[in-house]
């Protein structure tokens, strides 16, 4: 009888403890039925709306939609090479999409940007949520950078030697009817409203209001005199003088909607003088939103848990595949995302250059296909289909040049040629990336494969440091030189951002090699903002560091030109002054066609590579991989790896004109 | 005992803030300085576009800064006692010379236009001096910024109409009355204005107009500990209004949405921890010196010995990563499936019970080895003193020797350790809320100290000040339960 009370109350307590749970969890499961049906409901409505509107637009304006491919037939003129005075626009293409592959959702992992604004968000997440969501003016596909083509924009002509640029807007676009449209207050944003010249105004004039908080955008257009409207679906910006930037700051111009901020909550337009102070606190901005004219529509914003994009049934273009594209922010570690993939939370990931190694190479997880050195695409066929992807980036050693063991180009010369890079790069990244070898993408077609090389040779590398005058005079293993102040030992102390093993690796292996020579060097690692400390006090003999471009057409003067170098956050942080390429880059400038823009950048990159200030290692590259079984349809993902999935698959990330500085 | 619980509570007050302050003077002191701040932003460009890029954002930095209170000095506000003299050798440093540093120049130049609304008294008087004719450019534009009023969002609502265009057009007149210079390594600060005497007349006008709201006889005094870092952002601890920027949401909200997971994984761990080693340690006690008692003591070494992180790693790998045929022990992240909301409650807890086990293993095996071993040697030395073997004398049953007499005696140290647990776990949550992709607060500070989001960590420190403050009361109360000594002491 004793022993039954006890048993009986932890019986009761069970019994309380489920019921206050029970308790706790209905409103929560009554909330759920409730929004779960206000979204049915919205749809549908959103559906029924949109039904009604194509029908009506079909009635006034029978327009026949091209079925497949060009708009038109390319001519010689419209080739997309920018020149004066024609619309040399490449038609736009839809010749990719192909509609029976249309379907599905593409769930991958991706960190939710903190915000969406076009404008003051600048991260590299909200970069492709920007892509999705919204269209350009004009485009151009990566692999061809000089090529311009056809977007929001049907023609443009440049004129006034290259100051004044004039855009016929496509007709017909609509600004897509954002989710938030469904809240209580919002419903003026429920109607069509057509893209004109005036969103694009619009946007310029806020980039330019000193009170918007875009700094880096700013500078693009510092040198813009005016925009005018002349109608509705006319565009032109005159700038004040003829420089090769404003070639991109114009063609790849984005559109804001006017009619979302420029107004208050209440559908009120903000009035003039308020527009710039409201805009950095934006109502929109806080709900979270987006809205653009692009392919897809932004569904669901869950902060560090899931985004939401879904495809824009009324978009002008062509598009992707996939009717919905999910991003899962929540496991945010390489090892778990990997476990997650695997157990097809997500359909597409990319894998380290170590899981790489363990899961594909080794056969640690055999699902997987075994790489095969004949068939490029061998690692297609296994259940989860893998291949390895390139990336706009490069990576390198940096030397100081105001340091006096480094100013000497024939000692940077032998460090070149003591670094065995295609073993580390086969023994340390595991075949992910290429060999670089200049200061343009190896893929930028401008890119001259003849420029001076300095391949792993050690007795080169000697040759050359005796004849710069270095010797092992002391006879102690290392060598040393008399640089004004007495003799000095050649040691190098290499600084690397922490967190990186595949670098540690890398130097661990330089390291040994320079041993060899008798040079010493030694490795520090340092956390991200301590490095950019140290770039910023230019306190280091070298640095490992990496820059990011979003498209492959080269500019010198951010990193190379002499005049940046005492700048504040100099990007040109080892000091190359070097006369000739400061002339070369300013002419680049002012140079647009690709005729006169190759010779300059091939002597360019011809200089730099003999000079030889960063050694350079390799063009980032990495591996994508996809579900290959159940209702997951592999050849949707082919059809985006080779069409359009190489736009923004995890590795290639798209920021605007200049080159970032990214953590090697 | 009520005295003596009052007496702890007020005591956590004066160090709650000391806590705080310390926290607040460590944050900022690591933070990037306002100056390259606002160096950061201008990126790219040739040198001159960058200046000129520099000058045309200033205003929208001032309005930055005065949002998040970064303009402010972090303590003490001595702004309201520069004098004309400080202002001109502060002036001189922005100067180019020949062999000038730009970055050190940069940054003073920096500095001066943030000054604030403190400094117009003496700037006025720089320009209102003839004999100080060279520094009249640069104290112009310093002015026009120190008395500069960026307008915020909250002003909107706050201020009236009038008030706001009134505003409006100062800032716009000031800008305007900037007087033209140059400043050239050469020739160091050049005036080459043609109106900058009627520009000077007009600016010293303007702000004479308004000079109450610039004069600083007394304001400097309540200025100096009022208008400081610390307390702006006491204030808007406060009212709750500390913004996170990078997340744009005010940091409560933020918190609210991921406090609760921590909280009840918290409760469990600590729960399961106490509920494990007590026992343990009593039985080791018992035992002591028995081959099981070793046995014990080794595992629970080793136990201790391997990080949280290694391990919640191994168990993702081998018992989270499903084999070919799809299946996989424990699911791999968050604290519930998808669907939970539609399962029966049984099948609810459950199902919470599945997600949690493995973050719930990783999150106490390190604490049973502490906590037990504290206990079975303080039960140890109770076992052999003379009470117990006077209660054994008496007759009494072994089972009530340990649990009622030497047991309650031994846990005045386990309390000063339990009074530590709760803040030490929530340190500890964060590899395993990383590796098990668990949306709880410990992700959320370590996004936040990686982003260098200033109000949100401090949000997440008041937080976790508070608990530590709470479980110290806690114990200070159990400590006047179980030691009748405290109880009679305080009456």
């Amino acid at each position: 009888m004793s022993r039954a009370v006890p048993i009986l109350l932890i019986v009761v307590a069970c019994l309380l403890v489920l019921q206050i749970i029970d308790r706790w969890r209905e409103p929560q499961q009554l909330r759920a039925v409730y929004e779960a049906s206000q979204r049915a409901a919205a749809a549908s409505e959103r559906v029924a709306g949109e039904l009604a509107a194509l029908r009506l637009a079909l009635q006034e304006r029978p327009v026949p939609l091209p079925a497949r491919g060009r708009e038109e037939p390319s001519s010689g003129v419209r080739d997309g090479r920018p020149r004066l005075g024609v619309n040399f626009l490449l038609p736009y293409d839809r010749s990719h999409l192909r509609p029976e592959l249309i379907g599905g959702t593409w769930r991958t992992f991706n960190a939710t940007p903190k915000g969406f604004n076009p404008l003051l968000d600048n991260s590299a997440d909200a970069g492709i949520a920007h892509d999705l969501v919204n269209d350009t003016l004009c485009m151009r596909h990566p692999a061809t950078p000089d090529r311009w083509s056809a977007c929001l924009a049907e023609a443009v002509i440049i004129s006034d030697d290259w100051k004044t640029y004039t855009f016929k807007i496509r007709p017909g676009i609509f600004w897509q009817r954002p989710v938030q449209a469904a809240l209580p207050g919002l419903e003026w944003l429920d109607r069509d409203v057509p893209l004109t010249a005036n969103d694009f105004a619009f946007t310029l004039e806020l980039i330019r209001r000193p009170e918007v908080e875009c700094t880096a955008l700013k500078s693009y257009y510092q040198d813009l005199a005016s925009v005018e409207t002349p109608d509705d679906l006319t565009l032109v910006l005159r700038w004040q003088r003829k420089v090769y930037t404003s070639l991109s700051a114009s063609l790849g111009l984005a559109p804001l909607p006017r009619h979302i901020y420029g107004r208050h909550r209440d559908g009120s337009p903000i009035a003039a003088e308020q527009l710039g102070v409201v805009f950095n606190q934006h109502w929109f901005d806080e709900l979270g939103g987006i809205v653009g004219v692009g392919a897809y529509i932004l569904e669901r914003n869950e902060p560090d848990r899931l985004v939401r994009f879904r495809r824009n049934p009324r978009h002008w273009g062509a598009g992707y595949h996939f009717a919905a594209i999910e991003w899962d922010a929540e496991v945010k570690l390489p090892d778990p995302q990997l476990v997650a993939f695997k157990r097809g939370q997500v359909h597409t990931h990319g894998l380290t250059p170590a899981q790489f190694k363990s899961q594909v190479i080794d056969r640690g997880e055999p699902r997987f296909a075994a790489p095969d050195p004949q068939d490029a695409h061998a690692g297609r066929r296994g259940e989860f289909g893998w291949e390895k992807v390139v990336s706009h980036s490069y990576s390198y050693i940096g030397w100081n040049l105001r340091r006096p063991l480094l100013a000497d180009k024939r000692v940077r010369q032998a460090l070149a040629h003591a670094f065995p890079k295609e073993r580390i790069l086969a023994d340390v990244w595991f075949g992910l990336g290429r060999p670089q070898r200049g200061p343009v993408h190896i893929d930028s077609p401008y890119f001259d494969p003849s420029i001076p090389d300095f391949p792993y040779d050690l007795a080169r590398a000697r040759q050359l440091l005796t004849e710069a005058g270095w010797a092992d005079s002391d006879r102690d293993g290392w060598l040393d030189r008399d640089l004004g102040q007495g003799r000095v030992p050649l040691r190098i102390v290499i600084k690397s951002h922490a967190n990186n093993p595949t670098w540690d690796s890398a130097l661990l292996i330089y390291r040994d090699e320079l041993r060899a020579l008798g040079i010493d060097l030694r490795v520090e690692t340092y956390e991200w903002k301590e490095m950019l400390r140290i770039l910023e006090q230019k306190d280091f003999d070298a640095v490992v560091g990496g820059w990011q471009l979003g498209d492959l057409e080269p500019d010198f003067m951010q990193l190379w030109h002499s005049s940046t170098i005492d700048q504040p956050r100099s990007s040109n942080h080892v000091g190359f002054a070097h006369p000739r390429v400061d002339e070369l880059a300013e002419r680049l400038r002012e140079a647009f066609t690709p005729e006169e823009r190759a010779p300059i950048i091939r002597e360019i990159q011809r200089l730099i590579a003999e000079e030889q200030p960063y050694l350079f290692v390799r063009a980032g590259g990495g591996v994508f991989v996809w579900q290959n079984r159940g209702p997951y349809q592999p050849e949707r993902w082919l059809a985006g790896v080779t069409e359009g999935l190489d736009r923004y698959h995890p590795f290639f990330n798209r920021t605007p004109l200049l080159w970032h500085f990214v953590r090697e | 005992m009520w005295a003596y619980i009052l007496r702890r509570a007020l005591w956590m007050v004066p160090t709650f803030f000391g806590i705080l302050l310390i926290n607040f003077a460590v944050l900022r002191l690591q933070g990037l300085s306002l100056a390259d701040q606002l160096l950061d932003s201008q990126r790219g460009g040739d040198a001159e576009r960058r200046v000129q890029a520099a000058d045309a954002a200033i205003e929208t930095h001032l309005a930055r800064f005065r949002r998040t209170g970064n303009d402010l000095p972090a303590l003490i506000n001595l702004r309201g006692f520069l004098t004309t003299e400080d202002l001109l050798a502060q002036l001189a440093a922005c100067e180019r010379r020949p062999g000038y540093d730009e970055t050190a120049r940069a940054r003073a130049e920096i500095e001066l236009w943030l000054l604030g609304p403190l400094v117009v008294e003496p700037l006025s008087a720089i320009l209102a001096d003839e004999r100080l004719a060279r520094w009249h450019g640069p104290a112009s534009q310093a002015l026009s910024l120190a008395a500069y009023r960026p307008l915020l969002v909250e002003d909107l609502d706050r201020l009236s109409v009038a008030e706001q265009s009134r505003l409006r057009a100062r800032n716009e007149r000031l800008k305007q009355l900037r007087i033209h210079h140059r400043n050239t390594a050469e020739h160091g600060f050049v005036t080459d204005d043609p109106q900058a005497e009627r520009k000077r007349q007009e600016l010293l006008a303007l702000l004479r107009e308004d000079g109450s709201e610039f004069a600083r006889r007394w304001r400097r005094w309540t200025a100096l500990l009022l208008e400081t870092g610390f307390c702006d952002f006491l204030s808007k601890l406060c009212t709750g209004r500390l913004y996170s920027e990078t997340r744009r949401a005010y940091a409560f909200a933020v918190i609210a949405e991921r406090w609760s997971v921590t909280a009840w994984l918290n409760a469990l761990a600590i729960l399961i921890a106490w509920a494990v080693s007590i026992p343990l340690g009593v039985w080791s006690a018992r035992h002591a010196g028995t081959l099981g008692d070793r046995a014990v003591t080794v595992l629970l070494f080793s136990l201790w010995s391997i990080p949280s992180f290694f391990v919640a790693t191994l168990l993702l790998h081998h018992l989270c990563t499903p084999t070919s045929d799809g299946a996989a022990w424990f699911p791999n992240r968050g604290l519930s499936s998808p669907d939970h909301l539609w399962l029966s409650t049984p099948a609810y807890v459950l199902d919470l019970a599945w997600h949690a086990a493995l973050p719930l293993l990783c999150l106490t095996y390190g604490s049973f080895t502490a906590l037990s071993r504290y206990l079975r040697a303080n039960v140890l030395e109770q076992l052999h003193s003379d009470y117990v073997r006077t209660a054994r004398a008496k007759g009494l049953d072994e089972r009530a020797v340990v649990w009622r007499h030497a047991a309650p005696n031994s846990m005045i140290t386990m309390i000063t350790l339990g009074s530590g647990l709760l803040a030490e776990l929530f340190g500890g949550f964060v590899f395993v809320e990383y590796v098990f992709s668990i949306p709880g607060l410990g992700t959320l500070m370590l996004e936040a100290a990686r982003q260098h989001d200033a109000p949100l960590l401090m949000a997440s420190t008041v937080i976790s000040v508070l608990l530590l403050l709470l479980g110290i009361l806690i114990a200070d109360i159990l400590y006047a339960v179980v030691d009748p000594r405290i109880r009679t002491r305080y009456g």
